[in-house]
């Protein structure tokens, strides 16, 4: 079974192979000559301005906190998916109770306003 | 495991009142559709009640021995005494939370919506029969105190208290998987009933990977009561945390904590207590000596309280130690004891402080008794009841604790938990001078204790002084607190 | 040395030494993409174990979600991405030994005893995801209802935490 493995494998090594191989011949062959014009961050031809570390608001974390919660949930879906014919009513109930759980989380998180984006 | 996987109504019944504490607490969730006023104004009616009503399961089942969810849940004795402790410390929480939220401008329905869902995990701990069910459980319990000592948002202190418990929370949860991984390895199996199971028939062969993972496990649990040397966290969490936060953690994760250890280390390790009982030892006379030495030095109520909680989880081990049933028994008996004494004590740090978290210095209960006699007196009680001083339930359930010891034969232990006791008399008994023998503040604002507040604290003192003067009922009731053997 | 033999030494290598660079990086972020690498190890490792289906939720949620969330937390904070963080405090010197001298008491245990190994694990003709799911959904319902009710607690943790205050908002 672990040998069904094996293409997976030899991709992994040709991916990275070719990444650091044309990364690597790039340095080695290349000719050098910096220039600060040349170092500075590339914003489509204008220059930069300001610093980029700047503080994100902290919607991007709360948006991304609310997905990794709900990609779990989908994650379990997926065996009870799988079994899904054996199980009959029972499943399909026990499904419901975990997802009606959320949808409570879901209804709170929509009334808290979380969702809006501005 | 072959019972029916189909889940019936009596497997419903033996997690009856966690079910109830979490539907009552989606419920608060459910009630923001409404409008805040209603919602926020509702969420401590629906608390109390799904509180109660979490009592009609226990007393359905009553003492009686039953397995649910294919061994995963048990509720016998044990579970159900802890289940009523834990469901008076959410009411009485309810009790003295909501005066002190709408004070420190935290109303918000989601607090007992938390609190609740704590309760939940804390009930859970105490019937969980598989090890998978004890983190999880303990998970539940665990994120939702993080995210309540953090509930004062925008104060640094309590930001801080959130991140320390919850960072040092993690990192003993890690150990507690670790330990349950490598007893899964060790015994093959992760359910309690299992494991003892395994340890019967290997016999004299004594598993080391086995006992490397109840080590491993006894860490995980013990940071969450707060044992030595795993009580780091507890001075600054304490600390930290909005008051009404760290009475219901002081008492309702030590309970959790204990339960889940009781039935652990007496019910799948039960045979190998040889090797566990000298760490728990060590770890009980550790955690009172250190617990009440350091109290000493402090100048701060909510430190002080703290430590004093880190010395009563030693007082408890010892119970633990004893690995008994007198052991267990008392263990039940002094965190009912432990649950009134150490909330009402609480429930007057939260009436003498002031808004912002201000008022928490010794210094600043100087002279309460002539600014509020009756909450001076009250605190003088708790006071007297946590060093142990007779006639008050700190004093019974420390005999009961010790009794329990002396049956097996640890004289050594008693005697360290007698001075240890000593010790602690002059710390409480300094809050108590200070109260009564000093002259207040010239500017300290009156208090009043009429409403909600005033009840808890009438409550909380009448139980404190009626479980030192008449222990026998509850005694008794202790009694029937017998863990099931698989 | 078997093929599995070897693919367990790199994959543990990698997702050691990645590990032990998470927690000695002075950059922060290079420190979250060690993470990110050490996940990707340990999703390895679980298909040498033949558990396919837990691969392939690790690498969706923890390559995918986790990393990127630590990613967001650490854009949040203040000047700390161009930080150079000391990764040890004054208590170093007492921490690695005390560490070291765990891991070699748990090396002695496990080597305590021998493990019968499985003869022929490679002729797992069906996956075990199937068996994991019917385990999920029949002996360990509670525990899979359980793990919903932690996600609602977190999300209701988040939102505590997190939410922007809207001005004039009375909520």
């Amino acid at each position: 079974m672990l040998s069904a493995y094996f293409p997976i494998l030899v991709l992994i090594v040709l991916a990275t192979g070719f990444a650091l191989g044309a990364l690597t011949l790039s340095h080695v062959l290349g000719p050098k000559r910096p220039n600060p014009a040349k170092s500075e961050p590339y914003e489509c031809g204008m220059r930069p301005i300001g610093s980029a570390r700047q503080r994100i608001p902290v919607r991007f974390y709360l948006i991304a906190m609310l997905f990794i919660l709900f990609d779990i949930e989908i994650v379990f879906l997926y065996p009870w998916a799988i079994v899904f014919d054996h199980l009959g009513l029972f499943g399909l109930v026990e499904m419901i109770v975990f997802i009606a759980i959320l949808v409570v989380g879901y209804v709170y998180v929509w009334r808290k306003g979380a969702l809006e984006w501005e | 495991m072959n019972h029916s996987f189909v889940p019936k109504a009596a497997d419903m019944l033996v997690v009856g009142p966690e079910t109830i504490v979490a539907a009552a607490a989606m419920l608060i969730l459910l009630a923001e559709l409404m409008p805040a006023r209603i919602s926020k104004a509702a969420a401590p009616w629906i608390a109390a009640l799904g509180l109660l009503a979490s009592f009609i399961p226990m007393t359905t089942t009553g003492i009686s021995v039953r397995t649910g969810f294919s061994g995963m849940v048990v509720t016998d004795g044990f579970a159900v005494l802890m289940k009523a402790v834990l469901a008076v410390t959410g009411l009485l929480t309810i009790g003295f939370s909501t005066h002190y939220i709408k004070r420190e401008d935290l109303d918000r329905a989601e607090y007992y919506a938390l609190v609740l869902f704590a309760i939940s995990g804390m009930m859970l701990m105490a019937s969980s029969a598989n090890l998978i069910m004890v983190f999880l459980s303990l998970e539940i319990l665990s994120i939702s105190l993080y995210v309540l000592s953090g509930f004062a948002r925008t104060q640094p202190r309590s930001q801080e208290a959130s991140l320390k418990y919850f960072l040092l929370g993690s990192f003993a949860s890690a150990f507690l998987l670790y330990g349950i991984a490598l007893v899964y390895g060790g015994a093959g199996t992760i359910s309690l009933a299992g494991i003892a199971n395994a340890i019967a028939s290997e016999g004299a062969a004594r598993n080391p990977v086995l006992l490397a993972g109840a080590g491993l496990i006894a860490v995980g649990l013990g940071f969450k009561v707060a044992a030595v040397p795993f009580q780091m966290w507890t001075p600054d969490v304490y600390e930290g945390a909005p008051s009404s936060v760290t009475a219901f953690m002081s008492v309702g994760a030590k309970a959790a904590g204990f339960a889940a250890l009781a039935r652990v280390f007496l019910t799948a390790f039960g045979d190998i207590k040889v090797d566990w009982m000298p760490a728990l030892w060590a770890v009980a006379a550790l955690t009172m000596i250190v617990g009440n030495v350091v109290a000493v030095a402090q100048t701060d109520i909510k430190r002080m309280l703290a430590y004093s909680s880190i010395a009563h989880a030693g007082y408890i081990l010892v119970g633990l130690a004893a690995a008994n049933q007198a052991g267990v028994s008392a263990l039940v008996f002094y965190l009912a004891a432990y649950l009134f004494m150490n909330l009402g004590a609480w429930a007057v740090v939260i009436l003498a402080g002031r808004r912002g978290e201000a008022g928490t210095e010794i210094d600043s209960y100087n002279g309460l008794f002539w600014r509020n006699p009756g909450a001076a007196a009250a605190m003088g009680v708790f006071m007297f009841a946590l060093a142990g001083l007779p006639p008050t339930g700190g004093f019974m359930a420390k005999f009961y604790v010790f009794s329990a010891a002396l049956q097996a034969n640890m004289v050594g232990l008693v005697v360290i938990g007698a001075l240890t006791s000593l010790v602690s008399v002059y710390y409480y008994a300094r809050v108590t001078v200070v109260m009564f023998m000093r002259d207040p503040e010239p500017d300290a604002a009156p208090i009043s204790t009429r409403g909600l507040l005033g009840v808890t604290l009438a409550v909380t003192a009448a139980a404190t002084i009626y479980l030192g003067v008449l222990p026998g009922q509850l005694f008794q009731l202790a009694g029937l607190a017998q863990i099931a053997r698989p | 040395m078997t093929g599995q033999g070897v693919a367990f030494a790199v994959l543990a290598a990698i997702t050691i030494i990645s590990a032990l660079l998470v927690v000695t990086i002075k950059n922060i972020v290079r420190s979250a993409l060690f993470l990110a690498l050490s996940f990707v190890g340990v999703a390895g490792l679980y298909i040498l174990l033949n558990a396919e289906f837990l691969a392939a939720v690790q690498v969706l949620i923890y390559v995918g979600a986790i990393t990127v969330l630590m990613l967001f937390a650490i854009m949040l904070t203040q000047q700390i991405m161009s930080a150079k963080i000391s990764q040890t405090t004054e208590w170093f010197w007492l921490a690695l030994p005390m560490a070291l001298a765990m891991l070699a008491t748990l090396i002695f245990f496990f080597a305590m005893r021998t493990y019968p190994v499985n003869p022929a694990p490679d002729a797992l003709a069906v996956g075990t995801t199937m068996p994991l799911a019917e385990a999920l959904l029949k002996p360990y319902l509670l525990p899979f209802e359980l793990a919903s009710f932690i996600l609602l607690a977190a999300l209701v943790g988040a939102i505590v935490i997190a939410r922007e205050e809207k001005p004039g908002a009375t909520d």
